[in-house]
């Protein structure tokens, strides 16, 4: 019970990351980040680089994961999402959009970083072992502290800093916010590149314990998209809650039917469908209609 | 143009594969047309792998273990489609945007897990060693040949797949100018005044959506016939989202759009081929610089508002 | 005679809040029946009530003797009770002559099949669809415009556009939300006399919800007033306009406000 309770945590902490970032976009451009999976997995390999390859400080690593996809994410959106949404009359143009930078990234990911699956040494080796009731490795108790901490510290930032508020502005109602005087083309770049960290920073944190490899961006956008609904999409406690209940939802299934393997995941998407089907604004949306 | 033209360069070039490559981007149009069809009331369908995986194992299945002929199952399939597309509908559909299309990409994964899971799809192993479409006769005088029969299945095939995707076109376009079409229309731009004149808005977007998943069913089962094989990964999400694509290439206000976008994508796609490892990036980059320049599909540049009158 | 609609008690709630406590008034068939009250007092709500595009959380509308509140909303408009819309609502990339023609849909006599093979019936439909439209149009002076889009034009024109929509399906009961609104004086005018020649010339009773006082008083044969929910009162222009709740809801906008 303890055990799933763990995992649950811990995998909810990280999934919350992931769904976080994409809310905020969505919040941001009314836009799915198709390529969000892509930007996990590229701060997953550029931490591999950094730390796994070229031995530099941990820490340092995750820095330099945040920095390329914050850089990555501001380009796209002041080159490629600004003009398109500005210049199209339909709105699925930017999906579209989004989806083509999607392929795009996986394409760079493979010439850059090839295709195989990557690994990095343990950053803190042993295992906590509470009685054998629940049993974590340290290394993972680490990563979920951390995933914790940078959540805080992005709620923290939304809420009490001008660029946060700015951005909740931005959020809410684009045009309100330009009248009140927000530089809506800067903070929208400033969005997206901070979403794009976020995406990156959870890759460099999981590369520690689970790898990366090219395969998993697609999976990834997936379920990060699922949680996002689930919780309620461009809402950020909504995005937490999706988080930890995909978490749970995952950690509790894979106790419960690991012989069945692959029902796990059809259960989750039809309660999923179900769910959303019954509520479409997620738990903390607006009621939409 | 379609059923000379091309066997004849073919034949000269010898470039044989592309009677695959072009007998898929026939098959897949059938597909992109529905999704097409979906957006034309006005939702966002990225599950029409779905209904293409569903279509492909219900041929598969009614001629590997119930013995019919394909031709049989083929419309079999797309009518199954249509009806588990109608059952899934009923709730969904009345969603909009984002959430419609987060359900059906959803979609798409589920009925991957479901193939796997059932005992009639075979699991993992699928369904392979699908023997090929026989023959038609009526009243003993032959009407399609055996394809087991012939030397030349590339070519019965793609012929095969060329009229089916054209009386799929037709039957849009006629659709389209049909006054369904004008109701979708009214839908797409305004459900809440097409309901206060009159329109049955559930009603129409249910037969919309039971359509569009039909031609998916059928695409579907005509790809697992020519792969003679049906795998739960045969149609995965990416398909689903590349049969969107293929639709908002082309042109969403148009009716052959799809069909020019599948053209462009999948033949693009094959013809990079030749790039190795570099053949996604050429084709990402392509795709990328068309949206940003053409955001309403490339046959904006030819009409300024074509053939959905 | 027994009136065309009837509104019985209708109430609706939303959680805490009530938009309309028992509100009850008939229809005459025929008649100019304006309904007004200060901001928030529930006209809109009534009016999606009874054209069922809300449904009621207790009450009922009658028409015709039929129950049609709590129905689907195409249903209602197919029994004849059609509603135009407060917002400026149209069909954004339609030319307002196709826009008129879709309206017609619920005329047609053949069946969706008979469309798309191009019965004969389909055929006649059609033809008779362009005809009506081009008719309606020239009635409702908007014969020039006819094959402008729908986004191009002012203000003033996709008022008249919603009605000539609204008309076309040939209804009975014609529901107006705001037809008058950010128009000036003679505008206002054209739309009154437009409203007016509808009832006469095309036997369609009107309803309406506006703000315009002098508009109203103009061109109404009975007014409702709500406030806060309630109807306050019902009557004749003349009798509207010296009820004292009535002055009372409108404190603040007297004198030129309301034209007394």
């Amino acid at each position: 019970m303890e055990q799933i309770l763990a995992n649950g945590v811990y995998l909810g902490s990280q999934y919350a990351m992931i769904a976080l970032g994409l809310t905020l976009i969505f919040a941001l451009m009314n836009v799915l980040n198709f390529a969000h999976g892509q930007m996990y997995v590229i701060g997953g390999f550029v931490t591999y680089t950094f730390y796994g390859h070229w031995g530099v400080p941990f820490v340092l690593a995750l820095v330099m994961s945040c920095v390329t996809l914050a850089i990555l994410g501001a380009l796209i959106e002041r080159y490629l999402f600004a003009p398109v949404i500005k210049g199209s009359s339909r709105e699925e143009s930017t999906m579209l959009l989004a989806a083509g930078i999607a392929f795009f990234l996986d394409a760079v990911i493979l010439l850059v970083f090839g295709e195989k699956q990557r690994g990095v040494p343990k950053i803190v080796d042993g295992v906590f072992n509470w009685d054998f009731r629940l049993i974590m490795p340290y290394d993972r108790i680490l990563i979920c502290v951390l995933a914790i901490l940078s959540i805080i510290a992005f709620i923290a930032l939304m809420q009490y800093t001008k660029t946060g508020r700015a951005l909740r502005a931005l959020a809410q109602d684009r045009t309100a916010a330009q009248l009140m005087g927000v530089n809506v083309d800067r903070y929208s770049m400033i969005g997206f590149a901070l979403g794009a960290m976020l995406a990156g920073l959870v890759g460099g944190l999981l590369v520690t314990i689970t790898g990366v490899n090219l395969g998993m961006g697609g999976a990834t956008s997936i379920k990060a998209f699922m949680m996002v609904m689930i919780g309620g999409a461009g809402v950020i406690s909504g995005a937490i809650w999706g988080g930890i209940i995909l978490g749970f939802m995952e950690a509790i299934g894979l106790a419960l039917l690991y012989q069945y393997g692959d029902i796990t995941y059809l259960v989750i998407f039809v309660s999923l469908m179900i769910f959303l089907a019954v509520r479409p604004q997620g738990l903390m949306g607006k009621p939409w209609g | 143009m379609i059923f000379i033209g091309v066997p004849f360069a073919i034949g000269v070039t010898g470039r044989w594969d592309f009677y695959f490559t072009l007998t898929s981007v026939a098959l897949l149009a059938i597909a992109s047309a529905g999704v097409w069809l979906t957006f034309y009331i006005g939702r966002i369908n990225i599950g029409q792998g779905a209904f293409a995986l569903i279509g492909a194992y219900v041929s598969a299945i009614l001629v590997v273990k119930v013995g019919w002929s394909f031709w049989i199952s083929l419309p079999a399939a797309g009518l199954f489609a249509a009806v588990v597309a109608i059952l899934i509908g009923l709730p969904i559909l009345r969603l909009r945007g984002v959430y419609f299309a987060m359900i059906t990409l959803v979609l798409t994964q589920v009925v991957t897990l479901t193939a796997l899971a059932l005992p009639i799809t075979n699991g993992a192993r699928g369904i392979s060693n699908i023997p090929l479409p026989s023959g038609i006769s009526v009243f003993g005088i032959p009407i399609l040949p055996d394809f087991a029969a012939m030397e030349s299945t590339k070519l019965a095939f793609y012929y095969t797949a060329c009229i089916i995707m054209l009386l799929t076109y037709a039957a849009l376009y006629r659709l389209v100018n049909s006054r369904l079409g004008h109701l979708c229309r009214s839908m797409q731009q305004n459900e809440e005044l097409a309901s206060s004149i009159g329109v049955n808005i559930s009603y129409i977007r249910i037969v919309i959506f039971a359509i569009s998943s039909f031609f998916g069913g059928l695409g579907g089962a005509m790809f697992g016939s020519i792969a003679q094989s049906v795998y739960p990964s045969s149609f995965q999400v990416a398909d689903s989202v590349n049969f969107m694509l293929n639709c908002f290439l082309g042109g969403l206000g148009y009716v052959f759009g799809p069909m020019l976008g599948t053209l462009v994508l999948y033949f693009g796609w094959d013809l990079l081929f030749e790039f190795g490892k570099y053949q996604m990036l050429i084709y990402s980059t392509i795709l990328i610089i068309i949206i940003r320049f053409l955001p309403n599909g490339l046959l904006s540049i030819r009409f300024s508002k074509g053939g959905d009158k | 005679m027994s009136p065309l609609l009837q509104v019985k008690n209708v109430t609706k709630k939303y959680g805490g809040l009530t938009a309309n406590n028992a509100i009850s008034f008939d229809v005459a068939e025929n008649e100019i029946l304006s309904v007004i009250g200060p901001n928030g007092a529930g006209k809109s709500t009534l009016f999606k009530m009874i054209a069922s595009f809300t449904p009621t959380t207790s009450g009922e509308v009658i028409y015709r003797g039929e129950r049609i509140s709590n129905l689907k909303p195409h249903i209602v408009a197919r029994k004849g009770v059609v509603r135009t819309f407060q917002e400026t609502t149209i069909f954004k990339s339609m030319t307002v002559r196709e826009s008129v023609v879709v309206a017609q849909h619920l005329r047609a006599k053949a069946s969706l099949a008979g469309y798309f093979w191009g019965s004969k019936t389909a055929k006649e439909d059609v033809a008779a669809f362009g005809k009506y439209a081009d008719e309606l149009l020239e009635f409702l002076g908007m014969w020039d415009i006819r094959n402008e889009q729908a986004s191009n034009l002012p203000q003033g024109s996709l008022r008249a556009l919603g009605i000539a929509i609204g008309l076309a399906t040939d209804p009975k009961v014609l529901l107006l939300d705001e037809p008058f609104a950010g128009m000036n004086h003679d505008e206002t005018m054209n739309m009154v006399d437009l409203v007016r020649s509808v009832r006469d010339e095309r036997d369609v009773t009107v309803m309406l919800v506006e703000h315009d006082m002098p508009a109203v008083m103009n061109i109404s044969d009975r007014i409702v007033v709500l406030n806060f929910g309630e109807k306050i009162a019902e009557g004749t222009p003349s009798e509207i306009q010296n009820n004292e709740k009535v002055i009372e809801a409108y404190l603040g906008s007297v004198d030129d406000e309301i034209g007394m």
